[in-house]
């Protein structure tokens, strides 16, 4: 054990320097305090995490985040309604539709608008298209901070060509700002439900020879078996939520729970595991992205032809023809982009299942074509806020497998 | 046309489904905690998409404790901490944000906060708290007693002002040269 | 050339010589800190391989990169650690500015927001869009290996106003 007044001078040495030698200590002299991030390959985007260590073993640790604050929230009180789709693209970057649906579901249901069939099934393509995305992603960089690099490249080819269907429906890539309050920005070119359904053809093996690639290998195996273990209680604890709390065995999904959109309509089943380590949570993700897939093929083809607009003065956004035409239209257009339009009085929590678990859209509306306050839950911040947890007693390696595994987004994190 | 339109594709059926439910829990609660229930807000009666309970500030542990460890309640996943700035007195309505995991639904809890008052922490209640009430004390200011590590966490620790409050200008920048240091005391206090 | 090997065009040659060599061996540290970051990742990867043009060795030590991609939102408190990071590179060093938010604060205009990172460090290319397309990325990088060629590029520039001081 320390004596009080040796703790004292060796904390104040700067960080990175080893503590002096303490004979009742056999381990004090490897006991380093290192500085991860917020530059970092290991970091996902700028996270920092300050770590104790004793020799390879984290005794104890702290997270800090808040490098990539962009103040969304202060934002949403200054914008209008419509403003602020662009901003809630850059929430959850890796499947910035997800957030687009959410946001628009939230003002919508503030307002009481009820968009027709064919938009819910395209925000529902949208969902699990991006959700897809996500995890590819997530499983991607897990398995590259690891050294499975080529596993990355399937992964990322494939989302690739998800972008290709993205830009088909909106024209960007990664900010989309596909919808609308009461509508989308444009409907499905000719032939989508072909190419989509294309595609997840093609996803499906791609994910399969992911899974033979992965799934068995030893390596893989002795890298995350165990490892980063999250157990159901501290699950309940930190507000766990998604693939990372379904992993420890929390049998919760929103999309089955709270159902939304047409989830009732479509069949699909809900994985979980029960260890709550990496490997669980790579495979929920895995397994996730099949179902996902079982998702988009039912939506392909249940989707039909017909309006994306909910018929409602209060949004609707004037046709290009009548702006470029009429006087009237014109006016219309001016006063809808400049002013806004007025969001009745009310509040609500509104909550959808994002790739990464809950995210929900708190608004509160005191009338006004500004938002009173506009708060964001993202998943990730509870889901960072665990790690220290999470990693103490593991290796310090371990920590970049647990980080990856929970994929935190710093976008989303610091909104 | 407003929220209490129950349109089942956003989850707004929900109202309906759970009224019931929500009625039997609002006069469990008012029986049980009496005076320390300010007032009980049902979705269709007024503008909301679930109940919003107003609690009394000394209360609100021992509120939320009931509401997470009761086998007919079960609140037991905490979705949010929050606050809303009112400028009006009292200035700050802290919200917590709750889902039972047994019933499937939601239930909102609030506290009228003034400036100059602190309220307790949660973080006795659900551990993850810590970082939700911290962000609240950054954003708007407002104080948690018996708080574990109450600094600022996505501001700078220099930072003077409150962000999220409304007479904080949207264009208020604080510069500063050097980045923040490694905080050596919170590795050295025993868990 | 003269006896002591102070001739002008023998050195000239040389730095022609060299240039050729940097701009083909461009070591990139990825400074990504947000959306940008992704984008930047589909130009590393298959689809679109930065390494085609000899930027591929990725290296996240500044002591090894010359090239700093700054991808993505610098707030307020990260400011401070571009600026050890770009310090921290040896020179010739150059700064390609991936994006709105990077180049000039973008729709972020707010109290927790750098307003471009240009008022901080000194910007050789700045890349536009929110995030910008990979196509965009290449752009910037092959106009950055044309100003390096000719010895434009901020870093290279400094160097021989500094000769020209010394001589």
């Amino acid at each position: 054990m320390m004596n009080e007044d040796f703790k004292r001078s060796s904390f104040s040495l700067p960080p990175g320097y080893a503590v002096e030698h303490d004979p009742d200590d056999l381990w004090g002299d490897s006991r380093v305090i290192v500085n991860i991030g917020p530059t970092h390959p290991a970091m996902h985007g700028a996270l920092r995490m300050i770590a104790q260590l004793n020799g390879e073993t984290i005794e104890k640790s702290y997270c800090e985040f808040g490098f990539t604050h962009r103040a969304k929230e202060k934002l949403g009180e200054n914008r209008t309604y419509h403003n602020y789709i662009v901003y809630t693209d850059r929430l959850n970057y890796c499947s910035a539709l997800i957030n687009n649906v959410a946001y628009a579901m939230a003002v919508e249901r503030l307002m009481g608008i009820e968009v027709p069939e064919r938009c819910v099934w395209l925000r529902m393509i949208c969902c699990e298209l991006s959700r897809i995305m996500d995890h590819l992603i997530c499983i991607g960089i897990n398995a590259v901070d690891l050294g499975a690099f080529s596993f990355f490249l399937y992964g990322f080819h494939q989302r690739e060509e998800a972008y290709t269907l993205i830009e088909k429906l909106c024209g960007a890539r990664l900010t989309t700002s596909y919808t609308r309050i009461g509508g989308l920005m444009a409907d499905a070119p000719d032939g989508f439900e072909r190419e989509l359904k294309a595609w997840v053809g093609r996803t499906r093996k791609v994910v399969q020879e992911m899974d033979e690639l992965l799934t068995g290998n030893k390596i893989w195996h002795l890298r995350t078996v165990g490892v980063g273990v999250f157990n159901k209680e501290n699950c309940f604890e930190y507000s766990y939520s998604g693939p990372n709390a379904r992993a420890a065995g929390v049998d919760m999904d929103l999309r089955r729970d709270q159902p939304y959109l047409f989830y009732k309509n479509v069949e699909f089943d809900v994985p979980i595991c029960q260890n709550g380590d990496v490997f669980d949570r790579y495979m929920v993700r895995l397994l996730e992205i099949q179902q996902s897939l079982n998702i988009l093929s039912q939506c392909a083809d249940k989707m039909k032809k017909g309006p994306i607009w909910a018929e409602d003065k209060r949004v609707r956004i004037p046709d290009k023809d009548v702006v470029y035409n009429t006087m009237e239209g014109m006016i219309h257009h001016f006063k809808f982009f400049m002013k806004g339009f007025e969001v009745p009085p009310g509040e609500a929590y509104t909550q959808v299942e994002a790739a990464n678990g809950e995210l929900g859209f708190y608004i509160v509306s005191k009338g006004g074509s500004h938002a009173h306050r506009m708060r964001i839950r993202g998943p990730s911040v509870w889901h960072y806020q665990g790690l220290s947890k999470m990693v103490e007693g593991e290796k310090i390696q371990d920590m970049v497998a647990a980080l990856g595994s929970i994929n935190v987004i710093a976008g989303e994190l610091d909104r | 046309m407003d929220i209490r339109k129950p349109i089942s594709s956003q989850g707004g059926d929900s109202i309906l489904k759970f009224l019931d439910l929500w009625k039997k829990q609002a006069s469990v609660l008012k029986q049980k905690f009496g005076v320390a229930i300010e007032e009980i807000r049902m979705p269709l009666d007024d503008l909301t998409d679930v109940p919003i309970v107003y609690v009394q500030k000394d209360s609100i542990i021992s509120i939320l404790k009931f509401l997470k460890e009761d086998s007919e309640f079960e609140y037991r996943f905490l979705a949010d901490i929050t606050a809303t700035d009112e400028e009006s007195e009292p200035r700050f309505e802290l919200v917590y944000n709750l889902f039972s995991h047994q019933n499937r639904c939601r239930i909102r809890v609030k506290v009228r906060v003034r400036e100059s008052d602190a309220v307790a922490t949660a973080v006795s209640v659900w551990e993850g708290a810590n970082w939700a009430e911290r962000e609240v004390y950054d954003m708007f200011g407002i104080r948690f007693d018996g708080h574990p590590d109450l600094r600022r966490i996505l501001m700078d620790h220099r930072w003077v002002g409150y962000p999220l409050r409304k007479d904080y200008p949207l264009r208020g920048y604080q510069m500063f040269v050097d980045s923040e240091p490694v905080n050596l005391s919170l590795l050295e206090q025993d868990k | 050339m003269s006896k002591d090997g102070s001739s002008a065009y023998l050195t000239t040659k040389l730095d022609v010589l060299i240039n050729w060599g940097r701009k083909n061996s461009l070591w990139p540290l990825p400074f990504g800190t947000s959306c940008c970051g992704i984008e930047m990742m589909a130009t590393l990867c298959s689809d679109y391989d930065m390494s085609r043009f000899g930027a591929e060795v990725v290296r996240f030590s500044p002591r090894q990169s010359d090239l700093l991609i700054v991808a993505g939102i610098i707030n307020l408190k990260m400011a401070p650690i571009l600026k050890t990071v770009y310090d921290q590179m040896s020179d010739p060093k150059y700064v390609m500015s991936f994006g709105a938010c990077a180049s000039s604060g973008g729709i972020f205009n707010v109290y927790s927001v750098l307003q471009g990172i240009d008022t901080l460090i000194p910007v050789d290319v700045y890349v536009p869009g929110c995030p910008p397309a990979p196509e965009g990325v290449l752009h910037a990088l092959m106009r950055l290996q044309e100003m390096i060629a000719q010895g434009q590029t901020q870093s290279q520039k400094k160097r021989i106003e500094m000769k020209k001081g010394i001589s």
